[in-house]
């Protein structure tokens, strides 16, 4: 279980609360954008917009959120692994500390939670590809050195790890690495035109990770929930999937598609819906006011709200999520013609500079 | 959203700032991505004098002049192009023809653009050096253009183009903007469209011409461009050779006949961890099928032998090696073996069949391995290596004669293009494959040629011919042949640096009032007894010398140096140029100057009888040659007389001669004997070279005779006292500047250094000799007399010295105090002090006394560590040079002086090998290689004894040639058929004395 997405305060009372839960439960749901269940809100993407880095991006939700991520490499020489081979003998190609993530969010120490839990979260969506280390492997005494520097620009309205993973996706589209000249094992020489550098994920190969935000009121599934529907939400999941060519793994679970795009699934974790801390509406029969009872403790206050089930009057929600509504999230996200695939194709038509 | 990125289009000032990108390796393996911003501007100069505008808009530096434009308004025009041209070379062309740009007949107005300049500085580093020396040079009138920062010349790389068309595109747009430039300029200066110079890209490259012609810019090839000059011929040769007949070859697919080099990265990664190893090739003297590299990983050299091993590296190259097998080890040869003997009758033209290694090689190899194998086990063979890359190539341009058996008969008349082959006068270097169309002209000449690649395909490698230097054995071309080949800066002196000399000239006089500021912080040493004692009909006097009784029983002794720092003051044009040249260069008949004639001959020069500068040492001496005080001044002297050696002597010797000086002389003499033989007991060397002086008719300096350098007392009195000048002033700038001082040094020689000189010794004679110190290898020196034989102890002293380190100046910050002994004269501290005419350092020596003694403030050049190293680096090599350069000038000359002349001398065998021997001969001091094949008709049977040094011949001629054995040699001069070069030849008339 994940901490709290946002340190922010949710600024809507009870009634308001109450009012978005419903109509979000409503079938089909209405949401505050007006937005259908599986859309998802514009966003602007553009690349390489840093020269100085090997690759970079910027997305722009229309909400007004805003990052940017740069990429940058290092040779760096690769300490002997003892513990790195497979079965079959063979060097794994790529290790874990090959890359390193540091996310930045105004406000924030880089010490604080959000950031340092955002970064384990998008490293172990990337690292969970298998293959994106590799792709850092020079010869068997030398790698590339990752280092993705995310930087949310504006303040996290909505949670950013879905934004923040896009661009990440984007700037590692974007990355370029110089081309390599010198053979095998040998100290590595590179060409200096950087014309001639060769892109870390080349096109037609597999792409890196996406994480996506979905979140369920009832057994309404929700894509790309907004701050004010998080506040609501009774189940956030952050779903990590990829595409991946047709030759890749058998091993990961598959879904096909019609498309020849095939997703995968990475990681799925469940994050702490913020709905929780909100404050509960207080019912007639509890308000004084209305000629109702005060509970005299809180104890008392909570068994007797227990039994309540009266419409219009906002209970944050409580207990775990059912397997049966996540099973069906994760389905949402991985079926063919479903969202994932939207939003990789999506991403698929931004022009890589 | 709007889009982070600069937009081009909307920001007005967008177009003069672009950026270039590019990735960075680092030294230490880290790998950048670089992005520069670039600033464009527009006031960059065309830098022709037709132009007006750029006139008022150039820059100007700090000063505000404005830096002259060079290309003239009236240029030279060719048939072609009739109006006068300014020229545009691209970097092929440059690279395939830099000897033409340098060439005085032609090119002259040429443009090079700073894209040119900046490929060719990543080809080549050699060649970019000297079109930059080009560029300098005002009479050339080269201009550098930057065009990369001129807005209407810069060109952005479009996608997708390689950097190659986009800098072939950069160069074209130049050529445009220039046309268009020029004409707009000859009309608003009124000008008529007639007069409008064509701007004319030079180049190699096909495609680039054929894109200048559809872009409608003026382009020509290299060739068509020289084919319409006046002589062609002559120009045409010194175009690279271009790849067109390879490409014809390749076709064949021929088989490559050397092993390919290794990556660049596989090198470097094989040298950092220890598998290869990198270092200079060198060629042995004697053998030009074996090389050796010094390694740091190793004591001992490693050995490459046989052309294939030697994978195409030449002498002088940085090389990478791989060691072999130790199956494949072999001792260093022990025969002599001659590119010219073995390969003779090649025909150069000849590409078919070709072997790396000859027949005749190979047999030449195989009966080494013999002679190896056969041996007892004692013999040990060394660590052999085979290259596999070179880092660096060190060729330059190369002095030889065309091989007159390459060139075929038929042609020789006619200018039929034809490749010949060239041996250069350096015997380490290899034949050079050079396509000529004045064969028949350069037969019999001196010439200069370069080396421009070496394929894999080519058993030799291929180079163009770049001038003739005259005729084989005329003094001109032979002296300027060894200039050449010795680096030695010949050419007159710059204007830049003779601007320097004082105006007066040779009216310059000591100012007559003590009130000038030439006279401050001076002392008036005028009215001494102060004489110079030099070789006969030295000019350029740098030292002289006094000595007067104290009232106290002491002496006073005093050393007077010429002021050349009063008049060479730092960083100027002519300190650069001194710098530069290191080193005064004596040969027979010439000597190559390090400073103006002025300067060296009169100003600087303690020439009798006038008043001059000096920079003065004095001692207080006790009679028993113990130094009581030493002070150091600047000064103005009188020198009474100029003495040579001989003078000297015969005045010293005469007790008649009472005068002051004589006495004063007899003084010096007196103590100067002391001062050699505490030098001696502190263990100094005495060691010998070869030496001979060659006399000369004074006006053709035709040679007439050859003398052997006598030694007279006079001479070591000025050596001696020289010797404590240098020491004082050593200590003493050493005290002040310990971390910059220029000083000199003779590393203590490694042992195995005498390894092979102790056994001869031994095994031949019964001597020991001993090398622990530099006292016990004198004494032991002393000790190698053979009582039959005089000379036999200075053979061995000859022979020793080779064996030695060679001295070195060095800058103190950089060693170790207990590093800076100079062996050789077993003392501490050591500097060169007393010639500033002639040397550099000790021009260096003299800022850095005169900083020491406050008379004046220490430049920043002599103070920076980092800049010392690298004049001390410069003329290390330049001393060495020059040394070089002046012995091989006296060799020329005794050949000479033989011409014609039989005769018969004594000489000794200085070193054996099994199918020839060296002898030297004291009375020329000539030293040549006597091989079995010359002992009579048919080669005699040999047999040799490594161990006892002993060659047996039997058959034809019966011989037996032991180390240091007196031998008779008939000496003549040869004139080799097919090369026409003239050698001095021995033949053993008998073994054993006369």
């Amino acid at each position: 279980m994940a901490p709290s997405a946002s340190t922010q305060q949710i600024l809507l009372s009870p009634a308001e609360l109450s009012y978005l839960h419903t109509s979000l439960s409503l079938h089909p749901p209405i949401r505050p954008d007006g937005r259908s269940a599986t859309d998802f809100r514009p966003l602007h993407a553009e690349t390489d917009i840093l020269p100085g880095t090997y690759g970079s991006a910027r997305i722009c939700f229309a909400d007004g959120t805003e990052a940017v991520v740069g990429v940058k490499a290092e040779v760096e020489k690769s300490t002997p692994s003892y513990v790195g081979h497979d079965e079959e003998g063979e060097e794994e190609k790529g290790r874990n500390e090959w890359v390193e993530i540091s996310v930045e969010i105004p406000g924030m120490r880089d010490d604080d939670s959000m950031p340092v839990f955002l970064s384990a979260m998008l490293s172990e969506s990337l690292l969970a590809d298998g293959g994106f280390t590799g792709r850092l492997w020079i010869n068997r005494r030398f790698h590339w050195k990752l280092y993705l520097d995310i930087l949310l620009l504006s303040q996290p309205l909505s949670y950013p790890l879905p934004l923040l993973s896009l661009t990440t996706h984007l700037a590692l589209l974007s990355t370029r690495l110089p081309k390599l000249k010198s053979e095998q094992d040998e100290d590595p020489l590179f060409d200096d035109d950087w014309d001639a550098s060769v892109h870390l994920y080349p096109a037609g190969s597999a792409k890196p990770a996406v994480t996506l935000l979905v979140m369920a009121v009832k057994d309404n599934i929700i894509f790309d929930p907004s701050k004010e529907e998080l506040s609501v939400a009774e189940v956030v999941l952050a779903v990590s999937i990829a595409s991946h060519s047709l030759s890749a793994g058998s091993g990961a679970m598959e879904v096909d598609s019609g498309s020849g795009r095939q997703l995968r699934l990475l990681a799925v974790r469940t994050i702490d819906p913020p709905s929780r801390l909100t404050h509960p509406g207080v019912p007639n029969s509890l308000n004084t006011a209305t000629g109702g009872t005060a509970a005299a403790s809180l104890e008392q206050e909570n068994s007797k709200r227990e039994g309540l089930h009266e419409e219009g009057v906002w209970q944050p929600p409580r207990g775990g999520a059912k397997r049966k509504l996540i099973a069906g999230m994760i389905a949402r996200v991985l079926e063919k013609g479903g969202v994932g695939e939207e939003v990789l194709d999506g991403l698929d038509a931004v022009e890589l500079g | 959203m709007t889009s982070l990125k600069r937009s081009l289009g909307s920001d007005p000032l967008s177009s003069s700032i672009s950026s270039k990108v590019f990735v960075r390796s680092t030294k230490s393996g880290k790998v950048q991505k670089i992005v520069r911003e670039l600033y464009l501007r527009q006031d960059i100069p065309c830098a022709s004098k037709l132009c007006t505008a750029c006139l008022a808009t150039a820059p100007r530096d700090a000063a505000g002049v404005l830096a002259p434009f060079v290309l003239s308004a009236k240029p030279a025009g060719t048939k072609a192009y009739l109006n006068g041209h300014y020229l545009l070379p691209d970097t092929n062309a440059l690279l395939n023809a830099l000897d033409l740009f340098e060439s005085t007949s032609a090119f002259y107005d040429v443009i090079i653009l700073q894209t040119v300049l900046e490929e060719l500085r990543n080809r080549s580093l050699p060649l970019y050096n000297r079109l930059i020396g080009l560029t300098k040079s005002a009479e050339k009138r080269f201009y550098v253009f930057f065009n990369e920062f001129r807005l209407e010349t810069y060109v952005q790389r479009e996608q997708g183009e390689t950097i190659n068309d986009r800098n072939d595109r950069a160069v074209r747009r130049a050529v445009k903007w220039y046309d268009e430039h020029l004409s707009q300029a000859v009309k608003a200066a009124g000008g008529n469209k007639k007069s409008v110079p064509t701007v004319v890209m030079l180049s190699d490259d096909k495609e680039n011409l054929k894109k200048a012609k559809r872009d409608g810019v003026a382009a020509c090839g290299l060739k068509d461009y020289v084919s319409g000059l006046e002589n062609a011929e002559q120009l045409l040769d010194m175009i690279a050779v271009v790849k067109e007949g390879r490409e014809i070859r390749d076709a064949k697919a021929q088989e490559a006949l050397f092993a390919e080099y290794y990556s660049v990265s596989k090198m470097m990664t094989g040298v950092k961890n220890g598998t290869l190893h990198q270092g200079i090739f060198n060629v042995s003297p004697y053998n030009y099928l074996e090389g050796s590299i010094n390694v740091p990983a190793f004591d001992k050299n490693l050995l490459v032998l046989g052309r294939e091993s030697i994978n195409r590296a030449v002498q002088g190259d940085v090389v990478v090696v791989e060691v072999l097998p130790k199956d494949q080890w072999k001792e260093p040869s022990t025969k002599i073996i001659e590119e010219e003997a073995l390969n003779k009758n090649e025909n150069a033209d000849a590409e078919d069949g070709e072997a790396v290694v000859t027949e005749r090689e190979k047999k030449a190899l195989q009966e080494e391995v013999k002679k190896v194998h056969s041996k007892s086990s004692e013999g040990r063979p060394q660590p052999t290596a085979r290259v596999v890359g070179v880092v660096k190539r060190n060729w330059r341009q190369y002095v030889g004669h065309v091989d007159e058996s390459s060139v075929s008969q038929s042609v020789k008349e006619s200018r039929k293009q034809q490749t010949v082959f060239l041996i250069p006068m350096d015997k380490r270097i290899p034949k050079i494959r050079v396509r000529t169309r004045q064969a028949g002209e350069i037969i019999g000449k001196r010439v200069l040629v370069t080396i421009d690649s070496w394929d894999r395909d080519s058993r030799y490698p291929v180079g163009h011919f770049v001038r003739s230097l005259g005729e084989l054995e005329t003094k001109g071309a032979e002296t300027e042949a060894l200039l050449l080949e010795y680096d030695v800066q010949y050419r007159p002196f710059p204007k830049a640096v003779l601007d320097c000399l004082p105006t007066d000239g040779h009216d310059w006089k000591v100012p007559a009032s003590t009130d000038d500021p030439g006279w401050k912080d001076r002392r008036d040493l005028r009215g001494l007894q102060i004489c110079s004692i030099d070789p006969i009909g030295c000019q350029d006097i740098d030292d002289a010398l006094h000595a007067r009784p104290l009232p106290n029983g002491n002496f006073e002794v005093g050393v007077h140096i010429a002021d050349v720092s009063h008049f060479v003051k730092p960083n100027n044009a002519m300190d650069a140029e001194a710098s530069i040249r290191g080193t005064t260069v004596y040969l027979v008949d010439k000597r190559i100057d390090m400073l103006p004639m002025l300067l060296g001959t009169d100003l600087c020069s303690l020439k009798p009888y006038v008043e001059r500068y000096a920079f003065s040492a004095i001692w207080e001496i006790t009679p028993d040659a113990e130094i009581v005080k030493s002070d150091f001044t600047k000064s103005v002297i009188k020198s009474r007389e100029a003495f040579s050696y001989e003078q000297a002597q015969i005045r010293v010797d005469d007790a008649s001669q009472q005068d002051e000086l004589t006495t004063a002389m007899r003084t010096l003499l007196m103590l100067s004997k002391k001062f050699k033989q505490k030098r001696m007991d502190a263990g100094a060397l005495s060691l010998s070279s070869p030496e001979v002086r060659v006399e000369t008719e004074s006006e053709t300096s035709d040679p007439i005779d050859i003398k052997t350098k006598k030694h007279l007392d006079t001479m070591s009195l000025v050596e001696e006292f020289m010797l404590l000048a240098n020491t004082s002033v050593a200590a003493k700038i050493y005290s002040a500047f310990p971390q910059t001082a220029m000083l000199r040094r003779h590393g203590a020689p490694p042992k195995t250094n005498f390894e092979e000189l102790g056994n001869q010794l031994k095994v031949k004679k019964g001597l020991e000799l001993r090398t622990s110190s530099s006292k016990e290898l004198a004494d032991s020196l002393d000790g190698c007399v053979d009582p039959q034989e005089p000379f036999f102890n200075t053979l061995v002293r000859i022979m020793a010295t080779r064996c030695m380190m060679s001295a070195e100046y060095f800058c103190s910050g950089t060693q170790a105090y207990p590093e800076f002994r100079h062996y050789g004269l077993a003392s501490e501290i050591y500097t060169h002090f007393t010639s500033p005419i002639r040397r550099y350092a000790d021009l260096v020596a003299h800022r850095q006394l005169a900083a020491a003694i406050d008379y004046e403030a220490l430049d920043a050049s002599v103070r920076s560590k980092g800049k010392l190293e690298s004049v001390c680096k410069n003329i290390n090599v330049r001393h060495r040079n020059a040394q070089q350069a002046g012995r091989a000038s006296i060799e020329y000359y005794v050949g000479q002086a033989l011409k014609g002349r039989i005769v018969e001398e004594e000489g000794f065998v200085m070193k054996v090998f099994s199918n020839g021997f060296v002898v030297f001969v004291p009375r020329f001091g000539i030293e040549s290689l006597i091989r079995l094949r010359d002992l009579a008709e048919t080669e005699p049977e040999s047999t040799f004894d490594a161990e006892d040094y002993v060659l047996r011949t039997s058959g034809s001629r019966e011989v037996e040639v032991e180390l240091f054995e007196k031998v008779v040699v008939r000496i003549s001069d040869v004139k080799e058929e097919g090369t026409g070069k003239r050698k001095v030849r021995l033949e053993l008339v008998k073994t054993g004395g006369k």
